[in-house]
């Protein structure tokens, strides 16, 4: 994947992940739903997963968030699918590093695609474990509501 | 779910974006007003399905069609109502969406027996200029992204309302929920000719339930002030970014309409009844 530009985010590999969202929707009967919410602005980002032993056979997001969210999610869900989970928990890191530097809310956005990401696997896990959970959710600590003049842009 | 429902939404946005695709003026016109129909269609089976006892949802399948001329656009639209009305039951409604539904393949139809109306589509082709304005790199990618964040809020506040009002008994909130979903409708049209006009026509994105379920209305309506207050910001900042005293003035003028738009979604607070 090339360098992506952002906040600027308009580069073609952007431009095509804002047009056409990858894996985005939800999956029918996932082994694990995760959602990651922001009370405080009431946005969300949530993950369907489908596991094999091989790892993650399917994977869906959506979010009422912003393009920024979108663009991460989509690039996210292209990269961990039909990867095993461990790849998956790694390319967080991967994909931190491609976005470079980010605005206080590009990272808020981003890490909200994450803990979603990370929530359904906990999700799995408690299912697995025999707890009655129909959705994980991680609350974000932080909102993406930024003071005005805490922003790069 | 209704499966029905679902294949009249995308059919919604189907004659929607391919109104806003079109260069040609009376056509284009002609197309949205087909689309508000389709639009009411929609409404009115969402009503009967409930009143039957029956639920729907906003999940979509389809992908948008990026055509390149108009004649394939038509071309498919036919395809589309054909397949839409391969759902159909024998009710009273079914019946006047049938009506309506056979003039619009008749104006296609008859669009089509004319060479004058097929044109090249520039909607998809990602130009990214708008007519008779000279814009620098970074006001282009500023009114992108705007405009693609701003055509899906649109889209999902038509949505969102369009779902609440069919749920509620409370007639203030059913008059400020149309009015509301006028002025989405009125926003979306805008967003997406200029998008169509600089080749970056895309679909919105599909709604999860857990954005058109709202459990606290409250918090919903306090939440919805607040993206208000974020999209005028938006619309000023693009105002001023541009630097083209058409493009700023249109900006300025949707940033106001936001302001009674927060007074509108006040009247839905419950302190406020």
């Amino acid at each position: 994947m090339e360098e992506i530009e952002m906040p600027e985010g308009m580069n073609p590999e952007v431009l095509k992940h804002i047009m056409n969202p990858q894996n985005y929707g939800k999956l029918t009967d996932p082994d694990g739903t995760g959602v990651a919410m922001d009370d405080k602005t009431g946005e969300f980002v949530i993950f369907t997963v489908h596991l094999s032993q091989e790892g993650i056979s399917d994977i869906n997001f959506a979010t009422n968030g912003c393009q920024d969210t979108v663009v991460v999610g989509s690039m996210f869900t292209e990269m961990v699918k039909n990867e095993s989970v461990e790849y998956a928990q790694g390319a967080i890191t991967k994909i931190e590093e491609k976005l470079g530097v980010l605005s206080p809310q590009q990272k808020i956005c981003a890490d909200m695609v994450f803990n979603a990401f990370v929530a359904a696997l906990i999700n799995v896990a408690n299912l697995a474990q025999g707890k009655k959970e129909e959705i994980h959710i991680i609350k974000s600590e932080e909102s993406c509501e930024v003071a005005e003049g805490d922003s790069n842009e | 779910m209704s499966k029905l429902y679902q294949v009249k939404h995308e059919l919604w946005l189907d004659i929607l974006y391919a109104s806003f695709a079109t260069g040609d003026k009376e056509i284009k016109d002609r197309l949205y007003d087909f689309s508000m129909i389709a639009f009411r269609h929609m409404k009115w089976l969402g009503e009967s399905l409930l009143e039957a006892g029956s639920d729907y949802n906003y999940d979509r399948t389809k992908r948008l069609q990026k055509r390149r001329c108009t004649f394939d656009l038509f071309n498919d639209l036919i395809k589309e109502v054909k397949t839409a009305q391969q759902e159909y039951n024998g009710s009273t409604l079914i019946s006047r969406i049938v009506t309506d539904e056979n003039y619009f393949v008749e104006y296609l139809t008859l669009l089509l027996a004319d060479s004058k109306n097929n044109h090249k589509l520039t909607a998809f082709d990602l130009h990214r200029t708008l007519p008779n304005k000279k814009l620098d790199t970074v006001q282009t990618h500023s009114l992108t992204m705007f405009l693609f964040e701003e055509s899906y809020k649109e889209y999902e506040l038509i949505l969102v309302y369009a779902y609440m009002q069919a749920r509620t008994d409370n007639l203030l909130h059913f008059n400020v929920f149309q009015d509301l979903i006028d002025e989405s409708h009125f926003h979306l049209k805008s967003f997406g000719n200029m998008m169509a006009q600089m080749g970056i026509l895309a679909l919105p994105r599909e709604l999860h339930e857990l954005t058109y379920k709202i459990t606290d209305i409250s918090q919903f309506i306090v939440n919805g002030i607040k993206e208000e207050e974020n999209a005028k910001e938006q619309c000023r900042a693009l105002a001023e970014a541009v630097n083209d005293t058409e493009l700023s003035q249109f900006f300025d003028f949707i940033n106001y309409q936001e302001n009674y738009h927060i007074e509108l979604m006040t009247k839905l607070l419950p302190e406020s009844i």
